[in-house]
């Protein structure tokens, strides 16, 4: 159990390897796997082609509504959780049987569906006639390390349905994935929650705590993660709609990332295909592209610039190139070029590679974004600290009337209803303009915004204004501090002179302008020496709820789920795996310190991240890291930028 | 070129980004390196899988076998096999347990309204939404529909759930007649919208019918966001101009698109004709400033630069041309320089810049040069003048002029 804890953290594909073959086991011998395309990658990550093989896959298609027969009759559906792909298999293998129905009889149908088949999958399977013919499987895969230090559960579809849909149905999935592991880390003696969906989170980690607890769990705290953080994304949505200065953010802003697995199309951006199309667009070429691997272990380049601010990067990959060119291999006797090829030739021809590969992600980046950074920055931050609001709502307005962008042009607009507000005029600007440049089609697109918290609808002083509210009248005149404003003081988010702010704050991701919430949490529990101490200084997060070892000493007696359901009132929380940190202020006036979990020890903790973590965030917590002689180990569902949350609500 | 060449030249020189000058270009670093070969695999799986790259522990260092078995056993939801006996007791507790453990069970034997009601309580407070949502469908089995809504307005989490449900479905009727009854009318609108631009998006007549059925019975309605009504009310214009035009590539594209379109294909069409850019931009009442973008755009793209010139540069009383556009000055002399414009133009647009700090950054970022020596020279700065003078190509026909203005005795240089 002495490993290191990154190499533990990096082996849990093989727990999804079992997972797998233990499912693959059900499914007959030999079989088709016929899998979405977007979960390829994620399964690349836990296994390959010859463990497909060894486990009884013969063939591998791609999932299309218009696949024809395959080789065996045996098929394994492999999908995410998704009620329209789900749909479409059924449909499928409906079709199948009208041509042969002597298949009905063969238990031959089988998906699996990733992280977890809902109840009410089972009923449209009904429905369908197709139940006892078609067999449902769950595959919740565990959290993969994409990076050192950064995990993923890869399931970018989450945001959307806990977020925009408010349809809660895989939360339950973010449980499970804690709950494995636990058991490789063991259990953290404190546990943070921030938002709704982190607290229920730990709920059903008690659940599934109480019903496995058995003797398997070991009851001592984990010696590897001091704490364990949970926040909901829309606690922290600033950080996801700035406009990041780091390399890796702007890699993100650019290419698309997949899985760890960046698509080098230096031609077609993400951002370039988000611009207005008029119709006088040049054809898309269709030529694959060269994919980096986002992954310092392997490209340890990646590792030295990842976190830079841009302009940083491109003078440390000169060096490098400064470094290979003195590396004159002309001068070496035979002895050692056989010995240089032997050992290095690999390694520095994988090396120029990566070098080669981080100039033209560089010089894209320039090429899109250098002439309007400054200005985007530069109104940011001024949305950020409420002044200039009249001309940084025209900054945005001329953005939406010329230069429109599908996601980036959205993304300014939550920014600026969230830091600033918009009053119903602006509002419908530029929801005019954005609706004449994409489509009126995409009017539901705003609904979502607002549904999820990105956008604030203001309402119509004529409709609002009647005798019964005068009084709030107030509310609408201007105030020299917005909500978030003042929250975002009081934890210190908002450095008061962005333009000094030097590398060691975290602020940094963001041109000095703004503090990411995980960071201002971990530095706070990293440096904090009693728990008093941090409950104080976050006491204007509303949310913040504790949990793990220490919460369970608070349990009156041993509280079962039992208990606490026919005790419980309507429109309360459950607090079953967790407790409101406020509520705790008696325990704490009696003793700061109680459970003695501070100082951390170890001093490391993981954040999680429900909703979607983003490179800028993990960037700053490679700050607070330093800063604090720590180890943070960063979680989430994804890795996403700002663009994917205004996808998810399109 | 030189290295220090390279990074002073504007091009590449990015305002936001400074670097270092003792860098080597990004040329060299690639003559350094090598290009990319670029991985051509066509199969479904990449050959370089990751996991064997790494050299991982054992599983067995990972966790325990008995360990493993229940991180197995809770992925399946199965019961354990040890203990057969089944809960005797079936408890709303219980119930909800097996619901969050993903362990089959029936609703049924919860018959009582108060039972139901508990469920559905102690599925929110869990708030594990494949519990709560199985919990929702159950009583709309099991309770007459008044009696569920009546459960679900005080209930906004399980409300929610049923929402996403139903939309997800295509269960627009449902949606709607739930809504409704709530009050909230105006998001069935939406949700129904929704509905139809993405399922009718190819059928226009439908769509037609769907929305006008839509203002009529929502966003027509008293008490209804006025703009909403005006969005729709637009859409159904555009659509029935795009009936009218009757052209494929036109079929549910957006205003702009259609601009853009009747820009480049009927661009000298009287106003008053429909196809006419001039009757797209009223009906749909499009901006000034987007107008403008998309006319730059559309005739820069074909090259039709005297349309261009035409129509942002006007004469001045005393017979100068200056540019004349919605389009913000810097914006448009961005993406003029985009478009690769003429430096005639460039410098037109560049010099309608009142303030000279400005004009001097901009004409030397786009490497406007006579309007950077003008301004230099009104400014009477010699050694900026000479400075660049020593950027500039020598014989180029704008370092004669920079030498030429140098030379000029009348400008009385402040050093």
């Amino acid at each position: 159990m002495d490993q290191p804890l990154s190499l533990k953290l990096a082996s849990l594909s093989l727990i999804s390897q079992c997972k797998l073959q233990n499912i693959l086991a059900l499914c007959g011998d030999k079989k088709d796997l016929i899998i979405d395309p977007t979960l390829i990658k994620p399964l690349e990550r836990i296994c390959g082609v010859t463990w497909l093989r060894q486990n009884g896959i013969d063939k591998i298609y791609k999932m299309e509504p218009q696949l024809g027969t395959t080789a065996n009759t045996n098929r394994v559906y492999f999908i995410p959780a998704c009620v329209q792909k789900y749909k479409c298999v059924l449909d499928q293998i409906s079709s199948l049987l009208s041509q042969n129905s002597s298949l009905a009889d063969l238990g031959c149908f089988h998906i699996i569906i990733v992280p977890k088949v809902l109840c009410s999958y089972d009923s449209i399977l009904e429905s369908k006639g197709l139940y006892g013919i078609v067999k449902l499987h769950s595959f919740s895969w565990e959290l993969m390390a994409l990076d050192e230090q950064l995990l993923s559960l890869e399931l970018p579809f989450l945001f959307k349905q806990l977020f925009v849909e408010q349809n809660h149905s895989l939360l339950s999935s973010v449980a499970m994935s804690l709950w494995s592991l636990f058991h490789v880390t063991g259990k953290p003696k404190v546990v943070f929650s921030l938002g709704k969906l982190s607290a229920s989170v730990l709920d059903m980690l008690e659940v599934y705590n109480e019903t496995y607890a058995r003797d398997f769990l070991s009851s001592d705290s984990s010696h590897e993660i001091g704490a364990v953080i949970l926040i909901d994304r829309n606690q922290d949505y600033p950080s996801s709609l700035l406009t990041p200065a780091t390399y890796s953010g702007l890699l993100s802003e650019i290419f698309n990332i997949n899985c760890g697995h960046l698509d080098l199309n230096v031609k077609h951006t993400k951002y370039k295909k988000g611009k207005l199309d008029l119709g006088i667009q040049e054809e898309q070429a269709t030529d694959k592209n060269t994919v980096m691997t986002l992954d310092s272990s392997i490209d340890s380049l990646y590792g030295e610039i990842k976190h830079r601010h841009f302009s940083e990067v491109l003078s440390v990959l000169s060096s490098k190139a400064k470094l290979l060119k003195n590396e004159d291999i002309k001068a070496l006797g035979i002895q050692e070029m056989k010995h240089y090829v032997a050992t290095k030739l690999q390694q520095v021809a994988l090396f120029k590679q990566n070098l080669v590969n981080h100039v033209l992600a560089c010089e894209t980046i320039i090429s899109e974004m250098s002439n309007k950074f400054e200005n985007l920055k530069l109104t940011e931050t001024d949305m950020l600290n409420n002044r200039n609001k009249k001309s940084n709502f025209t900054f945005v307005d001329e953005n939406f009337g010329t230069d429109i962008h599908i996601y980036n042009s959205l993304r300014l607009m939550c920014l600026l209803s969230l830091t600033q507000g918009l009053s119903y005029e602006e509002y419908n600007t530029l929801v005019s303009k954005y609706l004449l440049a994409f489509g009126y089609k995409f009017l539901y697109v705003f609904n979502n915004l607002v549904n999820a918290g990105l956008l604030i609808q203001p309402t119509s002083i004529k409709l609002s204004l009647n005798i019964s509210n005068l009084g709030n009248l107030s509310d609408r005149l201007p105030r020299w501090q917005s909500a978030f404003q003042a929250a975002a003081n009081k934890l210190k988010q908002l450095p008061s002179q962005p333009d000094k702010v030097g590398k060691s704050s975290p602020s940094y991701v963001f041109n000095g302008g703004y503090v990411p919430l995980i960071a201002v949490l971990c530095n706070t529990i990293l440096s904090a020496d009693s728990l008093s101490e941090v409950v104080s200084k976050l006491s204007a997060l509303s949310d913040l709820k504790v949990g793990g070892t220490i919460a369970g000493r608070l349990k009156d007696g041993m509280e079962t789920l039992n208990e606490k359901l026919s005790n419980m009132k309507l429109n309360t929380d459950l607090e079953f795996g967790c407790k409101d940190a406020k509520s705790m202020s008696k325990v704490l006036k009696a003793d700061p310190n109680f459970g003695n979990a501070f100082p951390l020890k170890p001093k490391s903790v993981l954040v999680y991240v429900i909703g979607g973590v983003n490179y800028a965030e993990i960037a700053a917590c490679d700050v607070v890291q330093t800063t604090t002689g720590s180890k943070i180990y960063i979680a989430s569902d994804c890795v996403v930028s700002g663009a994917d949350l205004m996808l998810a609500a399109s | 070129m030189d290295d220090d060449d390279y990074w002073n030249t504007s091009e590449t020189k990015a305002h936001a980004f400074s670097f270092d000058d003792d860098v080597l270009t990004p040329q060299e670093i690639l003559a350094i390196g090598q290009k990319p070969s670029g991985q051509k695999e066509d199969s479904v799986f990449s050959s370089s899988a990751i996991s064997t790259s790494r050299a991982l522990l054992p599983l067995n260092s990972l966790v325990s076998p008995k360990v493993l078995d229940l991180i197995l056993l809770a992925q399946s939801g199965k019961d354990p096999t040890k203990d057969t006996k089944t809960d005797t007791e079936q408890t709303v507790a219980v119930t909800l347990k097996r619901l969050v453990l993903g362990r089959n069970c029936s609703l049924h034997i919860h018959r009582s309204l108060k039972s139901k009601t508990e469920l559905l309580d102690g599925a929110i407070a869990i708030g594990d939404g494949n519990a709560i949502l199985t919990v929702v469908l159950f009583l709309i089995q099991t309770l007459n529909k008044k009696l569920v809504y009546e459960l679900l307005s005080s209930r906004h989490t399980a409300l929610n759930h049923y929402i996403s449900f139903l939309h997800n479905e295509g269960k627009v009727t449902e949606l709607t007649d739930l809504l409704t009854m709530l009050g909230r009318s105006q998001e069935a609108a939406i949700y129904q919208f929704h509905h139809y631009v993405k399922t009718q998006g190819n059928n226009i007549d439908s769509l037609l019918r769907k929305l006008a059925n839509l203002l009529a019975n929502h966003l027509n309605q008293p008490g209804a966001d006025t703009h909403q009504g005006k969005m729709v009310a637009d859409y159904v214009k555009l659509l029935e101009w795009q009936k009218f035009a009757n052209k494929s590539e036109l079929f549910n594209k957006s205003a702009l698109h259609c601009l853009a379109y009747c820009c480049a294909q009927h661009w000298s069409e009287t106003a008053g004709n429909m196809m006419s850019p001039m009757t797209v931009c009223q009906r749909q009442q499009i901006p000034p400033l987007q107008y403008d973008w998309v006319v730059l755009n559309v005739h820069a793209k074909s090259n039709k630069w005297d349309i261009v010139e035409t129509l942002f540069t006007k004469k001045d009383w005393l017979g100068r041309t200056t540019v004349s556009s919605h389009i913000p000055i810097e914006t448009l002399l961005a993406r003029l320089c985009e478009l690769q414009a003429s430096k005639q133009l460039l410098a037109t647009c560049v010099n309608k810049i009142a303030s000279a700090e400005d004009r001097l950054r901009l004409a030397q970022m786009y490497k406007i040069h006579p309007v950077v020596i003008e301004t230099l020279a009104k400014q009477k700065d010699r050694i900026a003048l000479t400075n660049y003078k020593m950027t500039l190509n020598p014989q180029s026909e704008v370092y004669i002029l920079a030498e030429n203005t140098l030379r000029d005795n009348s400008i009385k240089w402040k050093n």
